[in-house]
């Protein structure tokens, strides 16, 4: 029970005090039981303030502190810092939220608005006086890190973590390196050619001492959380008939590379599958890539007048896939150039939704001007047709550019510039319990904050198959998720937060309730004293409180979120 | 009724003069820049694009390209460096070679050798003539004179109004404009104001009317000129006034083409920066034409009766090069086609309007 709290009431230069007479808030909390202290101050987070409370601490003796300000999103770690600066646990600090839920929530009332910010930090000083000491959890952790996919992404990752002097597993299931990249002749900006990139990046990994690489091989399960992974593995036997190999390895941290799926167009999408004549951007640049002499031939036949459709599977507003796949519209164009080159004759018709070449990619937009492509626009609400008139494949479209002109294209060949979808084998995010965004892609934690870490600690993920990317996006996010991983275990030792759930093992009785409700697997039975018991894995457990409400004989306590503390906080605010 | 496309049009227009239209992409700054261009009569970019896109028939049935006078603001003013006043200037030379039935305008335009061939044959014809003649002056002043006049009215009515009947037809019959024919006589007077005044031509620059009015004293001088010499028979006169007359015109047309002709040696406008043979051909030949009669006048008057003959001898070969090839299939039919291309155009917004009462 704390006796000698300390309260700021924050004005936020105004964001609060405008709405919310703090001085009032002030004097309604002073004579609270055990509060020795309460000032308003101009802006809490200030270096001149934070130095005033470390004074306070000490000087009043302070055994709780609490900051009425904004949210505890932006500020909680800067005060429990504050707290520990002054030589308290940190976790006895008490955050309440006046801002976000009472100065603007409610700039329409301000006497309301006072009212509940007077609640709110009645409310944090009666969990103040319940708060106890906590101290993180601190465990070894295995310092060899797993990357998993084999393309430009994870070659990319694996390297740079060999140059971290990190042991590295690479696992690829397909039994060669480089992944999509692999597939292609020249590439948009360098016109090095893919197999060349992969096989020189493949030849540097393979000739270093720390990095064990796996191919035909996949995860088929994996165990524990960051610092202490056991992932199992399956390697494909080298004759058929063999048993497969399995193999177990100990991992401190997972890189995810798992790349993306072309998108494949529906049956009867643009004439795809009615029409020999209709193939997507991967199979035209494979044509292009592997014709030889001037004159490009695709099914005994000669092609002139390519149209290119863009957007087929992106940009979709009713149910299909909604984001833009990016590297396609370069890619297009680069591929449209390469032909152009190559062979005599070509007519590029580019049917798009609007050219994003963005950054330097708009050098080959303006190339493909020059050498006479044509560009028309269609949005989505009238899609190009295609129909066959006098035995030619004709596409109707119409072009906004030309003030919405009904135009008809002649075409010898028609291309679908096909976007990115994600893999359709989603086994690895399964295991690891990777969440998904609503494009099906692995999500980040924060787009701009933390790019490539992912809810569950410890994994990373890296490439396409957090969305589409060109390759050197894909390299960039590698080599970002690479010392990230690396920066999480590279100390050996690893602390987690205190705030878990409890198990009161002599009530609890084994019921596999909380066990169903908890998101990370961190709650399991064992056997304490002959009986059956649910334990938590502190080192997995997120604090997340999913399960103490399920609980039928109430025997798990949220630390830091004691029943007893909530409850008198609900006794404040009602 | 789907319009196909034609992308090999852009090959054909750049024989006309066309350069690097391809690196369009469609901005409109162009458009946005361009004083003469407005809501309801939109250029360049629109016709750029039914160029890039080669809807020939509308392109055809367009007066827009008439409607520029290329002052060059959206060529400096172009992101892209695509040119769209020098587009606008070959699709004139295009639309003069459909309106031509001969087709003789589309090869003079397409084909150097083929201009310098015109201009040897037409060359060796005179030189033919004169031979015949034993470079008789006198002989060769009658019938010079009366081929002038001949070919006028052989120029007139066998090549300009056929044409203009088929410049008609391409963009007020097919396009189906219907306008009731007193329209075709209240708005004439648009015509002519439009073909001796050039009066578009001043709202194109911002600053200065110089080169409109420039241009306009051209037009008084080589219009009254020619008027001297076929009507008034400048070279055969004895009338002070006539004389003194031919000698301010031909001065007047002689100082004016000099300049022009400067200005494309220096490109110093955008207008002169990409000059094809047709428009060295038009000031050239127009500056010769004014130096050569004014030479012919002064030999005359100093009586240097043996030098006129050779003097003649060459003005009437400009001559007959300047009837027989620059003026009904080059470019010297620009005068015509701008201003009933503006008297078309006033017929169109008036088909859209209803007949008023007060128009009768």
């Amino acid at each position: 029970m704390k006796e000698r709290i300390g309260v700021y009431v924050c004005h936020c230069g105004g964001n609060i005090s405008d709405y919310v007479d703090v001085e009032k808030v002030c004097r309604a909390v002073e004579n609270e039981d055990g509060v020795v202290l309460a000032r308003t101050t101009l802006f809490a987070c200030s270096d001149s303030n934070q130095n005033e409370m470390i004074n306070d601490i000490k000087e009043h003796n302070l055994d709780g502190v609490i900051v009425a300000s904004c949210s505890p999103k932006l500020h909680l770690a800067t005060f429990r810092n504050v707290t520990e600066r002054g030589e308290l646990n940190k976790y006895t600090y008490v955050h309440a939220n006046i801002r976000e839920q009472a100065s603007w929530a409610h700039s329409d009332d301000k006497t309301g608005a006072t009212e509940k910010a007077i609640h709110l930090v009645k409310a944090a000083i009666a969990k103040s006086r319940y708060a106890e000491p906590l101290y993180p959890y601190w465990f070894e952790a295995e310092k060899t890190i797993a990357v998993i996919g084999g393309g430009i992404a994870g070659m990319k990752a694996t390297a740079s973590l060999a140059d971290k002097n990190s042991n590295v597993v690479l696992i690829e299931k397909e039994s060669r390196l480089g992944g999509h990249t692999a597939e292609w002749g020249s590439l948009a900006m360098t016109d090095e050619k893919g197999y060349e990139l992969t096989e020189r990046i493949a030849g540097d990994i393979r000739n270093r001492e720390n990095i064990f690489i796996l191919t035909g091989a996949e995860v088929i399960s994996t165990k524990g959380s960051i610092g202490n992974f056991e992932i199992r593995i399956r390697k494909k036997p080298q004759k058929e008939g063999d048993p497969s190999e399995i193999m177990v390895m100990k991992i401190g941290s997972i890189v995810v590379a798992t790349g993306y799926d072309h998108y494949s167009p529906k049956d009867g999408e643009y004439g795809f599958g009615n029409s020999d004549w209709v193939i997507t951007l991967p199979e035209f640049k494979k044509l292009v890539d592997s014709s030889t002499g001037k004159i490009l031939e695709y099914k005994g036949m000669r092609i002139s007048n390519v149209v290119y459709i863009y957007c087929v599977g992106s940009r979709q507003a009713n149910g299909g896939n909604s984001y833009c796949s990016r590297y396609c519209c370069t890619s297009a164009i680069h591929t449209a150039i390469e032909a152009k080159k190559k062979f005599n004759g070509i007519v590029n018709i580019h049917l798009n939704r609007g050219i994003r070449t963005y950054g330097k990619q708009e050098l080959l937009y303006a190339e493909s001007l020059q050498m006479g492509d044509l560009y028309l626009q269609f949005n989505e609400e009238s899609l190009p047709k295609i129909f066959v008139k006098k035995q030619k494949m004709v596409i109707a479209v119409k072009d906004i550019l030309s003030a919405g002109k009904e135009l008809e294209v002649e075409a010898d060949l028609v291309v679908l510039v096909t976007g990115m979808v994600p893999r359709s084998d989603r086994s690895v995010g399964s295991m690891l319990k990777l969440p998904k965004g609503r494009d099906g892609f692995y999500n980040e934690v924060h787009m701009k904050l933390r790019p490539v870490e992912t809810v569950i600690d410890g994994v990373t993920i890296a490439g396409t198959c957090q969305g589409p990317k060109n390759i050197s996006e894909s390299v960039n996010s590698a080599l970002s998720a690479a010392t990230k991983s690396y920066s999480l275990i590279s100390k050996g030792t690893l602390e987690t937060e205190p705030i878990i759930a409890k198990i009161d093992q002599e009530n609890c009785s084994w019921c596999s309730k909380c066990l169903n409700a908890c998101p990370f697997d961190a709650i399991s039975k064992e056997a304490v004293h002959n009986r059956e018991v649910a334990i938590v894995n502190a080192s997995v457990c997120k604090g997340c409180g999913m399960c103490t409400p399920v609980c039928p004989v109430d025997a798990i306590d949220l630390t830091g979120y004691s029943s007893k503390e909530m409850m008198s906080m609900i006794d404040v605010l009602v | 009724m789907a319009t196909k496309i034609n992308p090999k049009f852009k090959d054909e227009l750049k024989k006309y003069g066309a350069v690097n239209m391809s690196a369009c992409y469609n901005c409109g700054t162009c458009t946005a820049v361009c004083s003469l261009s407005s809501t309801e009569e939109s250029f360049p970019r629109e016709m750029i694009r039914l160029s890039a896109l080669g809807i020939e028939n509308e392109i055809k049935s367009s007066l827009k390209p008439w409607e520029c006078y290329y002052c060059g603001e959206c060529t400096n003013s172009c992101p892209q460096t695509a040119n769209p006043g020098e587009l606008m200037m070959s699709l004139r030379r295009w639309l003069t070679s459909k309106y031509d039935w001969t087709g003789l305008s589309s090869l003079l335009y397409r084909s150097f050798p083929a201009t310098i061939a015109a201009l040897i044959l037409v060359l060796a014809g005179t030189l033919f003539f004169a031979c015949s003649r034993d470079f008789n002056l006198e002989e060769m002043l009658h019938y010079g004179h009366r081929f002038e006049i001949i070919a006028i009215s052989t120029v007139f009515l066998v090549i300009f109004v056929p044409n203009l009947l088929r410049m008609w037809y391409f963009t007020i019959v097919k396009p189906k404009v219907r306008t009731p024919l007193k329209r075709y006589f209240s708005t004439s007077g648009e015509l002519f104001v439009h073909m001796f005044t050039q009066k578009r031509y001043k709202d194109c620059e911002e600053n200065t009317h110089f080169r409109w009015f420039e241009h306009m004293i051209l037009v008084f001088a080589y219009l009254s000129l020619l008027f001297t010499t076929v009507f008034l028979n400048w070279f055969a006169t004895y009338n002070l006034f006539f004389i003194i007359l031919g000698y301010v015109e031909s001065l007047l047309i002689f100082a004016i083409t000099f300049d022009f002709v400067g200005s494309r040696i220096k490109k110093s406008r955008t207008l002169n920066k990409f000059s094809q043979p047709s428009d060295w051909l038009f000031v050239t030949w127009l500056l010769l034409m004014g130096i050569t009669a004014f030479l012919v006048r002064l030999f005359i008057d100093l009586n240097l009766t043996e030098s006129v003959r050779w003097v003649y001898l060459i003005h009437l070969i400009v001559l007959a090069q300047w009837a027989l090839i620059i003026v009904p299939f080059g470019k010297w039919t620009h005068f015509l086609y701008r201003s009933f291309a503006m008297y078309f155009s006033q017929l169109k917004t008036q088909s859209k309007e209803p007949v008023s009462e007060s128009a009768q």
